[in-house]
């Protein structure tokens, strides 16, 4: 690390910012020295995108000021905190998916010549590509692309503009071990180059492995800033959560019947790739299995072809001993299987409905609703008013549409409407991705009563800890099959570390 | 110092959003009537002579009337794609289709008078079904837009009918207008009326129905769900394509009925002639953008539309042309665009001074 | 000899087709600009209504003696009118559906209310067609391209080409097919979506304009009610068809417009079919260019269900979609 100038290259200096009345950051202070690696760490929701994005250019803080190099500057928009040498990648890749890595790196950009054509274009990226020593196809489409190699376009393009000072969000959240490891060096090298890197996350052991110092967030506002050497894990957390207690989960070895049976199931993603191939996997009444693994090993398809959302090429599903393969989402309801979905936005409500309506979705068709073609408005209002008691939503009326819902109440309300439908089985997809400490806490206790209530559970998560609190055995997906499962007793963070990253295992490694 | 700045709010309160509208509408009047002043025409004549036109006799309220039911029938077709975020621009082609069908039967067809009618409602709600069917397979199934689709279809439609009333239905004995033959069953008068007819019945009926599928029953439920996130549909269990279908041949119905009745229920309009639909698709359309899911305002909407269609009628043989009406309609439509646009923002103020925070 | 007269027969179709088809050759080219930035008007119908009443009234009125002069006031009306929807549009984020039907409706009403006086009046400053004489009039095939007015050699090659050029080979076209695709990548990126969306509109607006002010300077030379009669409805179509590629786009246009003129022609001549005598078929024919249109824009869709998505043929991603940076 080499200390630069008098001054910090970048500093922000209370800076506060609200959406529609709720307030996601409030008088926040952060400052950049050239040279260094800056790890801004807190959970989802602690603002850690919005100031990055104030930093960026892309959102208008309400109050508080940014200053670059000393002076400070008014960002009014992105190409103005570009110009200023600030760039951004962001978690949710900003890349034209129908356009090649060159188009894409030229975007937008003054240097790009007037004129041009695709060929002459790749030839530029790669001489650029050369200069900084990270390379990517220049002709390939996006999306062609793995998602490591688009984070890589990012970064170029973000350095073909100039930026002395990067700024990463989450940017290990969709990479492998391996693609981890190959963006630290990157890092290293660009920070050693001069340049300075603010490095967001939520993961503290990759924090304390890349960064030189660390700002913790919470709720909004700034908790600590200090130097990285000498942080521990546990002081970390406390200051990100706010509260050490966990809840407390006693793991069984459960020999009861088998709910649900997933037998060599083989099936295809959206770009007709194999996903799954040849899953194997049972489920006990009163047991939870935790599927782990980083996103995007096919726990999104394995999710889907049981929602019977998705078509399975090959293989068999069993619920209850009943054959459901291939069967509709429709059936899949009947049988009582309940599933928490992924895509909380997409898949699990219907945004511009309200939550009187979106409580009975998935089982409006049931006799205590239902008779003939009639629904019976009344019972719907009753059964709704219950669950938003039980399950602790906070909204103004049973009216209000749920698109004004926070996530975390959207999440109770989800969870709990698929603990109705659960009679048997229940598929947890991510169901704590996005939440605050106390949603997630809640959540993972209605999972865990349900547990307890006889019915079979299958957990995915890309969140290892939340996967060895809660599951009673473990397996582990990588690359669309199952590399493991241990019993809670035997599963060990390391090995199964291991396995996630693809390694076959430990012994292998020497 | 203070300042103002717009901010998107997340919810659509229902109320808000129908008042927004509303008064994005009638801005929109206000504007139209500013810009006929400064052309030099007085707006609060016309709007006086409109409404004397209308009220003055029983012939007026009729004349009224008589329009608004084909703009009705136009208009729940619409509105009831609406509920599923579909865009039936085609409701014109189905009516025709369906007035198309109603003639075919009507002057093809020998039977008793009551069953004429019910075979021409059939055939024209059958037909009106038919129109819309390759429009509503190829959205639900491939996903291709139904605007375009289903507005092509309406020009087929046109050509369709002019080819029978000039062609191979055409009335020989006719003399001066060339259209078809006429049926000669008509629907039965509403006693106490010079010109109503229990056509009227119609769409108050369908409009009723449907306030009480989207109020009271499944499949009420299953359409609005559809309308809101066809992906959660799914996941609901809802097998959105045939439901999707389903819905659009009964839209599609609702407007062949439509033809069928405008040619059973007005007086004088027993045949197919070259200028029969004369626009009621588009009004329709813009009765059910107003009204936006509330049938009680369609209901309202429609009869409004209809008297300001009926005045610009009227209004002709006092110096003004029909024309402006469309002008009107175009000007009303932005300002419900806009109108439902504003109903999403609202002020907020900003502080714009610097405030010292704690910094730990 | 057979050959010899379908032959001609063809080309004497081709040779109507091509000026009619301009209106929506420039009305479609201006649609896919627009869309290629993500912005659908369906006011085409308006915008040529307005396009022409106006440059009737430059040349009749005004006694405008250019016809391009006449044709530059249409296409600044339409532009004008085109302004207006992309404020509302991409400045307020209205419904795009909505407010391009508000412009179809209100145009086609401001335009022929505006037109009300001057039914039939003919216009008398026209497009003059070029005659290159000498070895041109001999042939036939020749003469089917060679004798237009200028317009239609702008229409149909110059503006094709330059809008080619411009999207496929200009950083500009680039950033604006992006803006398109992903306008939070565009503008990610540092380019000006809002500024795009509307400028691409009113220019797509304007020769929406310069379409209906052709017509009614060239092949139609005299107002009348009502006059884009559905061309601006096809050109929407046909930028479909002709999956937003500059050259694509002007085939599309111009299969319709020989469809059209297969129609007259079969009026005209009295042509016969076994079961439809001249009239009959000449209404079958008018129906023919719609379902033919309809049947075009399902087999890309089709094709895209059983096979590989080929991806050059889809619309731009945003089409249709309002934009804002800080919607989360």
């Amino acid at each position: 690390m080499t200390e630069g100038s008098a001054g910090p290259a970048l500093e922000a200096r209370g800076i506060s910012k609200s959406f529609g009345g709720i307030s996601a950051l409030d008088g926040v202070d952060f400052d950049l020295i050239q040279g260094e690696v800056h790890a801004l760490l807190g959970e989802n929701g602690a603002g850690k995108t919005t100031l990055s994005n104030v930093l960026a250019g892309l959102y208008r803080a309400d109050a508080g000021e940014v200053l670059v190099d000393g002076s400070p500057r008014e960002f009014r928009t992105p190409s103005q905190a570009i110009a200023a040498g600030i760039g951004m990648v962001h978690q949710h890749f900003r890349l034209v998916e129908p356009m090649t890595v060159a188009e894409n790196l030229h975007l937008g950009w003054e240097d790009t010549p007037k004129v041009c054509t695709r060929r002459g274009l790749a030839a530029r990226a790669r001489r650029f590509m050369d200069e900084i020593g990270l390379h990517v196809d220049p002709t390939a489409y996006i999306w062609q692309l793995s998602v490591g190699e688009q984070q890589r376009v990012e970064i170029l393009r973000v350095l073909a503009r100039g930026a002395r000072i990067l700024i990463l969000d989450e940017p290990t959240a969709v990479l492998t071990a391996q693609e981890t490891t190959e963006l630290f060096d990157v890092l290293r090298r660009l920070v050693n180059g001069g340049r300075s890197v603010v490095f967001i996350s939520h993961k503290l052991k990759e924090v304390l492995d890349v960064s030189d110092r660390i700002t913790v967030l919470r709720r909004g506002v700034k908790e600590l800033t200090r130097p990285t050497e000498g942080a521990t894990i546990p002081e970390l957390a406390l200051l990100m959560t706010g509260e050490s207690d966990e809840i407390n989960v006693t793991h069984r070895k459960v020999d009861g019947k088998v709910a649900l049976e997933i037998s060599k199931v083989t099936a295809r993603n959206d770009r007709d790739l194999i996903a799954l191939r040849e899953v194997d996997l049972s489920v006990r009444e009163g047991e939870i299995l935790g599927i782990a693994g980083v996103s995007g090993n096919g726990q999104t398809e394995l999710a889907e072809v049981l929602a019977g959302m998705r078509m399975a090429d090959h293989g068999s599903v069993h619920v209850g001993g009943q054959d459901l393969t291939n069967a509709s989402a429709r059936v899949v309801i009947d049988h009582g299987v309940g599933h928490i979905p992924e895509d909380r936005i997409g898949m699990g409500m219907v945004l511009p409905a309200s939550v009187e309506d979106n409580a009975v979705l998935r089982h409006y068709r049931r006799d205590e609703f239902s008779t003939g073609i009639g629904l019976d408005r009344g019972a719907v209002t009753a059964f709704a008013e219950r669950l938003v008691n039980v399950a602790r939503v906070q909204t103004r009326s049973l009216d209000a549409t749920v698109g004004e819902l926070s996530g975390g109440n959207q999440q109770r309300l989800i969870a709990h409407r698929e603990a109705a439908v659960a009679d048997r089985v229940m598929i947890a997809s991510q169901p704590t991705r996005g939440l605050d400490v106390l949603a997630a806490q809640e959540v993972q206790s209605t999972l865990l009563d349900l547990r307890d209530g006889g019915c079979a559970i299958l957990l995915i998560s890309d969140d290892l800890d939340e996967i060895l609190l809660m599951s009673d055995r473990v397996a582990v997906m990588y690359e669309g099959k199952i590399v493991g499962v241990f019993d809670s007793a035997d599963a060990d963070r390391d090995k199964i570390g291991i396995l996630m990253g693809g390694h076959q295992d430990a012994s292998s490694l020497r | 110092m203070r300042s103002f700045r717009l901010e998107r709010q997340l919810d659509l309160d229902p109320r808000r959003a129908a008042l927004c509208r509303v008064a994005g509408a009638l801005c929109a009047l206000v504007l139209s009537a500013l810009v006929l002043a400064v052309t030099g025409r007085n707006p609060a004549w016309i709007l006086w002579q409109a409404l004397d036109a209308i009220f003055s006799r029983q012939r007026g309220i009729e004349g009224v009337v008589l329009r608004a039911i084909p703009i009705l029938m136009t208009a729940l077709a619409v509105a009831l794609s609406l509920r599923l975020r579909i865009w039936n621009i085609g409701s014109d082609g189905q009516f025709l289709a369906g007035a198309f069908a109603a003639v075919g039967v009507g002057i093809n067809l020998n039977a008793p008078g009551w069953v004429m009618l019910l075979a021409m409602a059939a055939a024209g709600t059958l037909a009106g079904a038919v129109w819309i069917l390759i429009p509503a397979l190829a959205r639900a199934y491939w996903g291709v837009n139904e605007i375009i689709t289903t507005l092509l279809l309406n020009f087929v439609a046109v050509q369709l009918c002019a080819w029978a009333a000039l062609g191979f239905w055409r009335d020989e004995g006719a003399w001066a207008i060339q259209s078809t033959e006429a049926i000669k069953d008509t629907l039965p008068k509403i006693p106490g009326t010079e010109s109503l007819t229990i056509a009227l019945l119609f769409p108050l009926v369908i409009a009723g129905v449907l306030w009480w599928v989207f109020r009271s029953t499944r499949a009420g439920y299953e359409i609005d769900m559809i309308g809101g996130n066809p992906k959660a549909a799914a996941f609901a269990g809802i097998n959105v394509p045939r439901r999707v279908v389903a819905v659009m041949l009964v839209t599609g119905a609702i407007a062949g009925l439509g033809g069928m009745i405008q040619l059973a229920g007005s007086p004088g309009a027993q045949q197919l002639s070259a200028g029969f639909s004369a626009q009621y698709g588009l009004s329709g359309f813009i009765v059910a953008a107003i009204a936006a899911g509330s049938f009680l305002g369609l209901v309202v909407a429609g009869f409004l539309i209809a008297a300001m269609f009926f005045a610009g009628l009227v209004l002709q043989t006092r110096g003004l042309s029909v024309y402006i009406i469309l002008a009107l309609y175009g000007i009303i439509l932005i300002g419900v665009a806009v109108g439902e646009m504003a109903a999403r923002y609202r002020l907020v103020r900003a502080e714009s001074e610097v405030v010292a925070r704690r910094s730990t | 000899m057979i050959f010899g007269l379908v032959d001609n027969a063809l080309l004497s179709l081709v040779k109507v087709a091509i000026p009619a088809s301009t209106v929506v050759v420039l009305c479609a080219l201006g649609i896919m600009l627009a869309e290629r930035v993500g912005v659908l008007n369906l006011g085409q119908e308006g915008l040529i209504g307005i396009g022409a009443v106006y440059a009737v009234i430059a040349a009749t009125d005004w006694g405008v003696g250019s016809p391009w002069i006449s044709m530059l006031v249409g296409m600044v009306a339409a532009a004008t009118a085109g302004a207006i929807f992309a404020v509302v549009v991409v400045v307020f984020r209205a419904n795009q559906v909505l407010a391009g039907l508000a412009l179809a409706i209100g145009g086609i009403g401001l335009s022929n209310q505006l037109g009300v006086n001057r039914n039939g009046t003919p216009i008398r400053t026209l497009f003059a067609e070029i005659n290159p004489g000498g070895r041109f009039t001999s042939n036939a095939f020749l003469e089917t391209f060679f004798f237009h007015d200028p317009v239609v050699y702008v229409a149909y090659i110059l503006l094709p080409a330059a809008f080619w050029f411009l999207l496929f080979r200009t950083r500009h076209g680039m950033n604006m097919k992006a803006v398109g695709e992903n306008p939070a990548s565009a503008d990610a990126a540092g380019v000006n979506v809002t500024w795009a969306r509307i400028g691409y509109s009113v220019a797509g607006a304007s020769l929406a304009g310069a379409g209906g002010a052709y017509m009614v300077l060239s092949f139609t030379p005299m107002w009348a009610p009502d006059i884009a009669r559905g061309r601006g409805w096809v050109a929407l179509a046909v930028v479909i068809f002709g999956a937003w590629r500059p050259f694509r786009v002007v085939a599309g246009a111009l299969l319709y417009g020989t469809m059209i003129s297969l129609g007259m022609t079969a009026q005209a001549r009295n042509w016969n079919l076994p079961f439809l005598g001249p009239r009959d078929l000449s209404f079958f024919l008018s129906m023919i260019p719609y379902l033919v249109t309809i049947v075009a824009i399902l087999i890309p869709a089709g094709a895209a269900r059983f096979g590989r998505r080929v991806r050059s043929t889809s619309a731009p991603a945003g089409l249709a979609v309002p934009y804002s940076r800080e919607e989360r």
